[in-house]
């Protein structure tokens, strides 16, 4: 779990040394690429969105003792998350303006589920892959290309906030859990094609980010932390 | 069916039109090919007290132990349920008299049976007919409200035998040890309707626990709420065991529900959860005298183990069958 919140830690650091500190950025000119204002710009691509804690809980008996205070008997103890995962995700965007995009999106991935279990004075300590979801979310972003900074003249940075319904089915599909997530992060798009309005363009882009999530599979009601990266290739009509 | 203090002695009871256990934590009784559960025909039930005051408890001390147990059954979620005071009577609480009687008796020989409920039935429908519970004045009784040391908690006993009387088995979710005075000692217990009493002046046993609240709802629920349930077997060598202890543990709500494996392939259901993934934990029935639970061969042959992955009880509905394997000691 250290090495999560280290990696989570670390993510936005980079993006803003992507945006800050680079030797091939240079303030913005009439070649930079952009998005055409008004228009619709398509997405797919990949996602991977590392593994978190969702919760641990000591199974405790009522303890045989005189007062209210009596200490608990520890049946075991359970320590559960959600492992790291890849998936897909298709979006479309709406140029605002040359710099603002507004996004909707959905992805879908199956994590896994692991719990370990130990501490249990009779059965040993075993570690269970407990289940697998079927992990969807639907989202709205706004996607803001950085207006100064471009790296040489087909590459722009980018940040980029949203959040969205989390839908996470168990794997027999018998049992719909909901929650939400927010994420913030920076990434590049790249033109492979235009960016300067005069033709229809196409690129890649990538992102890294921090995703906060509340509730769906999570057994302690607190709001998860991790790290998630997306790659995509898009089509601007 | 008797609460013992704490012993490893079978008590036999044969005040009791005795019924065999089939079904997790509830009385059951054979009708035809079927098994039907044990219960009170109506919502009402009606109940008489014996006007008999014992040292350090007055009859009027009773009546309200008795009260507020019956209240907390009665309070559980879900349930249609409600005990009728009809007043003290001067008959014994033995005995068919077509009343349900509860008191104090003097059962000197029954050095370790703090209580004990005997329940007549119609053996066509497992309809309740009359019920009787007594008290064992060999132990010395507090109705004291934070407990007495050296004292047995009168309200957590009534609580106990109050669940018998309305249809249900013992758990076995607890822990035990060996006593240096013979019997066990509890070392958790995690369901009033464990079968071995907290230590004397513990008052913890006052509040129901989920397992206990979970039997109740599936004798008597109205269903407003949308539990689900966990099918599967528990299998040794391939074969399955009869009378393991299957534990449901809800991570997220901490609820424990417990049942057993009730027939010879080794398969179990396990009503009454609240929706969402189960951690189950199986192990053999050695805390108490296996004859508190069930009759029949039961095997206590095999190690404790947890199920290899989750088991989804869905809301309203039953999970897809889990088979856990356990191997010998």
């Amino acid at each position: 779990m250290r090495r999560r919140l280290r990696v989570a830690a670390l993510l936005p650091l980079i993006s803003a040394c992507i945006v800050a500190a680079s030797p091939a950025l240079s303030a913005q000119s009439a070649d930079v690429p952009s998005p055409v204002p008004h228009h619709v710009t398509v997405s797919a691509g990949l996602l991977w969105s590392g593994g978190y804690a969702i919760g641990d809980r000591t199974v405790e008996l009522r303890g045989n003792a005189v007062g209210p205070t009596a200490p608990p008997f520890t049946l075991f103890r359970a320590e559960s998350s959600v492992d790291a995962s890849a998936g897909v995700t298709g979006r479309a965007g709406f140029a605002v303006t040359r710099d603002v995009t507004v996004e909707f999106g959905v992805s879908y991935q199956q994590p896994g589920i692991t719990t370990s279990l130990a501490q249990d004075a009779e059965a040993p300590a075993v570690t269970i892959d407990a289940e697998r979801l079927s992990q969807y979310v639907f989202d709205a972003a706004v996607l803001w290309q950085l207006p100064r900074f471009k790296f040489g003249t087909r590459a722009r940075p980018f940040v980029i906030g949203g959040g969205g319904y989390l839908r996470q089915l168990y794997q027999e599909r018998t049992l719909v859990e909901h929650g939400s997530v927010y994420y913030a992060g920076a990434g590049i798009r790249y033109w492979l094609r235009g960016g300067d309005g005069s033709t229809r363009a196409f690129g890649i882009r990538a992102d890294g980010r921090l995703q906060w999530r509340l509730d769906g599979v999570e057994f302690e009601s607190k709001t998860r932390v991790g790290p998630g990266f997306t790659a995509l290739a898009f089509f601007e009509f | 069916m008797t609460r013992r203090l704490a012993s490893g002695v079978l008590v036999s009871v044969a005040l009791v039109t005795a019924a065999p256990v089939h079904a997790y934590l509830k009385f059951g009784v054979q009708v035809g090919t079927e098994t039907v559960d044990v219960r009170w025909p109506d919502e009402s039930v009606r109940y008489f007290l014996n006007e008999r005051d014992i040292a350090g408890v007055s009859a009027a001390d009773f009546r309200a132990a008795v009260g507020r147990a019956a209240a907390t059954w009665q309070a559980v979620p879900g349930v249609r349920l409600r005990f009728e005071d009809q007043g003290f009577t001067t008959a014994a609480p033995v005995g068919l008299d077509g009343r349900n009687t509860i008191g104090f008796l003097d059962r000197p020989d029954l050095d370790r049976v703090l209580g004990s409920t005997s329940l007549l039935l119609d053996a066509d429908t497992g309809a309740l007919v009359e019920a009787d519970i007594f008290f064992n004045t060999r132990f010395p009784w507090s109705v004291a409200q934070q407990g007495e040391s050296g004292r047995v908690d009168l309200e957590s006993v009534v609580l106990h035998e109050l669940g018998h009387f309305i249809g249900l088995g013992h758990s076995a979710i607890g822990e035990t040890e060996p006593s240096p005075t013979g019997g066990r000692r509890v070392l958790g217990s995690g369901a009033v309707m464990f079968p071995i009493a907290l230590s004397p002046g513990a008052t913890a046993d006052r509040v129901l626990q989920a397992d206990d609240m979970a039997g109740a709802q599936d004798l008597y629920g109205d269903g407003s709420l949308s539990s689900g349930s966990i099918v599967g077997r528990v299998t040794k060598s391939g074969r399955g065991v009869y009378g393991a202890h299957v534990l449901a543990v809800n991570l997220e709500t901490g609820r424990m529900v417990a049942g057993f494996t009730l027939a010879g392939d080794g398969s179990f259901v396990i009503a009454g959860l609240d929706p969402g993934p189960h951690v189950l934990r199986v192990e053999p029935l050695d805390d108490a005298d296996v004859e508190s639970f069930l009759s029949g061969a039961v095997d206590v042959d095999f190690r404790a183990a947890f199920a290899s992955r989750f088991a989804v009880a869905p809301a309203g509905g039953s999970s897809a069958s889990i088979e856990i394997q356990v191997v010998p000691k």
